[in-house]
């Protein structure tokens, strides 16, 4: 397992004046991840996830936070909360099989959309797969999810019809 | 845009419909009530409402409900009734009084219907009383102040009243054990009714008539406003159609799929209203060999249904001495919901000797958007051209129009569209486009000729037997137990119903049986939805980020069963 690329932290000034911090999420993060994932919405998941989930569980957000840094990577989005700091947007890669492309999958809280996290979130993964030597970055996402494939389309993935299943679509990026 | 299908239309078809003679649900009744008086608009069981009655039925029950209960235009009442006499009278009274009608599936369970109780905010509901123990567990946790309960012989006269509403409730015993304090009877509702006025109210075309729920993809339905223009106007554009073949005043329809469904109330039910039809209900269209008996004894001209019951009608012993009896006098057999097959199309003709006529719509447009020809005589696998005054186009991704005959998302525009969803702007949001077209979430072309054609649908939806069942519903239900990990449901083809439900699960506890699993889910969903095939799994199909891949669970789900 590599180590924890403490470099690769960074805060950002938002539009409306908030600071941010992106960081790459740390095992430490999970109970943050959790709550996280238990105030985001039935819809929010779904998109995500392309499936019911019910209460967020520990073994999600295990998942989530004890990552390898090098086949799987993340990053966290922090903003200063209650008495610490809160999660408030995530966004991943890992790598798939071929070892030359990997798979994004990002998620925003609800009340942080359309604040530009999304964006530098991608921003953190697209750099660091690049770094990485990745080829390209693929998405899945629903057909029915027009924000998602329209912010996809601005970073410069490009979306396919995906064979036999009209319902989702495949959205690609060369790195 | 071009309206290219114009020039497919029938002689006789007009390509726009006017609503400003009828521009109101109440308008229709009143003015057929009194064009077809003594006609018999309703049978049931052998029993008819003539217009007449009807008039004085729904007069009497709105005057209970406004003068009586003290209800407001613009309040919600929800009818939670299969198909007997007792539902028109319900429905008009409600809406002649002004009030929004909520259409309630009465198979729902408590979790179902109090979900649509507490969104559509109803004041009261209608309930037949086979089903009044469901209403009592969902009570407490929503607003309803009014329950009127009736039996199912209510409105027979008062020998077969008697003896019907014995047998059900002591001999068959249908009724389950049910205690709602203050309830009333519906036969004193409309006695007392009879004794008031009913209040003045200035309705207009922009007033709600229904909240029409109908799924979602992420957990619970939502009602589509549905106002009187859209109900008015779909049913002219259906008349408009239909009327090519059929006479006023002289047509018998065979209603047999469910009036709480938008296909029902708007094709059967407001059309042939507003034709001087009478709308024969079957109220068990389950009990095949009692609808057969039934279609023995009546004259009909016309029915509407899905292929699932078509295909059953089929297979029933003695349906082909209804047909031997019907030729020549049946006309119009229309199929909706779901889409039709064509080895049950072809079977349809020959046995009656007229073609299965499909339609196309939604909920959210009334329901109807695209029909096929009546007038051609043979089956053409598509979904028809778009009805009077409305217009479809193929749309991509970005909303624009894709080149003729490529596939896209199917949009509509028309009067019938609804305005939105009921409490949910941005699921309104998303089924517009900016040009304001409905997106259908179903994918198809459109020929040169304006015919479209279905493809396959853009969202997560199974649709068994013309009802929507979706995914994430059943997993939510399915993960509500506790023996489960995590759970996927997809839809199957199925001989039968054209899809059913399979649910993969991975168990928490080892000792989770699938008997168990799905009695917990018949506590929760209606049947339709309920899964034909529950399969255990270490885990999920998913991608590398947690994903999952829907479309390996239903190649497992065909591999494994041909």
């Amino acid at each position: 397992m590599a180590e924890y690329p403490v470099h690769l932290a960074r805060t950002h000034r938002l539009f409306d004046g908030r600071t941010v911090t992106i960081r790459p999420v740390r095992p430490d993060d999970f109970a943050r991840e959790r709550r996280f994932l238990g105030e985001l919405s039935g819809e929010s998941l779904y998109l995500r996830f392309q499936k019911w989930i019910s209460a967020p569980n520990e073994k999600l957000a295990h998942f989530l936070t004890d990552i390898d840094y090098d086949r799987h990577m993340a990053f966290v989005c922090t903003a200063p909360g209650g008495d610490a700091e809160e999660v408030v947007g995530e966004a991943r890669y890992a790598v798939n099989p071929d070892n030359a492309s990997c798979e994004f999958g990002v998620m925003i809280a609800d009340g942080w959309h359309n604040t530009g996290i999304a964006g530098l979130l991608m921003e953190a993964i697209i750099g660091s797969a690049r770094s990485r030597g990745l080829k390209t970055m693929e998405g899945q996402v629903l057909s029915s999810n027009a924000t998602m494939l329209r912010f996809a389309r601005g970073l410069g993935f490009k979306a396919e019809a995906v064979p036999d299943d009209l319902t989702i679509r495949r959205v690609v990026k060369k790195l | 845009m071009k309206r290219i299908w114009l020039e497919s239309y029938p002689p006789g078809v007009p390509p726009e419909v006017d609503t400003r003679a009828c521009p109101t649900l109440r308008h229709l009744l009143e003015q057929s009530c009194a064009r077809f008086g003594e006609r018999p608009a309703i049978a049931n069981m052998g029993v008819e409402l003539s217009y007449g009655e009807l008039n004085r039925l729904s007069r009497d029950f709105g005057a209970f409900l406004r003068s009586e209960l003290r209800l407001e235009p613009g309040d919600r009442l929800a009818i939670m009734l299969p198909n007997v006499l007792q539902y028109p009278v319900a429905l008009f009274g409600a809406l002649r009084a002004g009030l929004t009608v909520v259409n309630v599936n009465p198979l729902y369970t408590a979790s179902e219907l109090e979900h649509q109780l507490a969104d559509s905010g109803a004041r009261a509901i209608v309930v037949l009383e086979n089903f009044a123990h469901t209403v009592e567990q969902a009570l407490a946790r929503c607003r309803v102040e009014h329950v009127i309960v009736t039996q199912l012989g209510d409105l027979f006269p008062p020998a077969k009243r008697w003896l019907v509403n014995f047998a059900v409730k002591y001999v068959k015993r249908m009724v389950p054990r049910w205690s709602i304090p203050g309830a009333t009877g519906l036969r004193d509702a409309l006695a007392r009714g009879a004794r008031q006025g009913l209040p003045e109210v200035n309705l207009g075309p922009h007033d709600i008539a229904f909240l029409q729920y109908t799924g979602g993809t992420t957990g619970r339905p939502k009602g589509a406003i549905l106002s009187h223009g859209n109900m008015v106007a779909n049913v002219e554009q259906t008349a408009a159609w239909i009327r090519i073949l059929l006479k006023e005043g002289e047509e018998t329809v065979i209603t047999a799929l469910p009036l709480y469904h938008i296909f029902a109330l708007t094709a059967n039910l407001l059309v042939f209203l507003k034709l001087g039809g009478t709308n024969v209900l079957i109220t068990n269209p389950r009990d095949i060999p009692r609808f057969v008996a039934e279609l023995r004894r009546t004259r009909f001209t016309a029915i509407t249904g899905v292929n699932t019951l078509f295909n059953a009608l089929l297979d029933a012993p003695g349906f082909d001495e209804v047909c031997a009896a019907s030729r020549g006098v049946l006309k119009v057999a229309v199929a909706g919901g779901m889409s039709v097959q064509r080895s049950v199309a072809e079977r349809w003709q020959r046995a009656t000797g007229i073609p299965l006529v499909e339609g196309y719509g939604l909920t959210e447009a009334s329901p109807i958007v695209c029909g096929n020809r009546f007038d051609t005589g043979e089956f053409t696998g598509k979904l028809g051209l778009p009805v009077p005054s409305t217009e479809v186009a193929i749309l991509d991704e970005h909303g624009a129009e894709v080149t003729p005959a490529e596939t896209g998302e199917i949009c509509v525009r028309g009067p019938q569209v609804m305005r939105g969803y009921w409490n949910a702007p941005e699921e309104t949001a998303n089924v517009f486009t900016r040009e304001g077209w409905l997106r259908t979430g179903d994918m198809g072309r459109m020929d040169g000729r304006g015919f479209v054609e279905f493809i396959e649908r853009r969202k997560d939806v199974i649709v068994v037997s013309g009802f929507k069942a979706y995914p994430t519903e059943i997993e939510d239900v399915a993960m509500l137990h506790p023996g489960v990990k995590d759970a996927g449901a997809v839809g199957v083809p199925d001989a039968r119903s054209g899809e059913a439900v399979a649910l993969y699960v991975v168990k928490k506890d080892p000792g989770l049986t699938a008997e168990a699993l799905l009695e917990h889910c018949g506590r929760h969903l209606t049947g339709y939805k309920l899964p034909r095939r529950i399969e255990f799994r270490e885990q999920l199909p998913k991608t590398v980020v947690g994903k999952i891949l829907r479309r390996r669970l239903k190649e497992e789900a065909m591999a494994g069963h041909g």
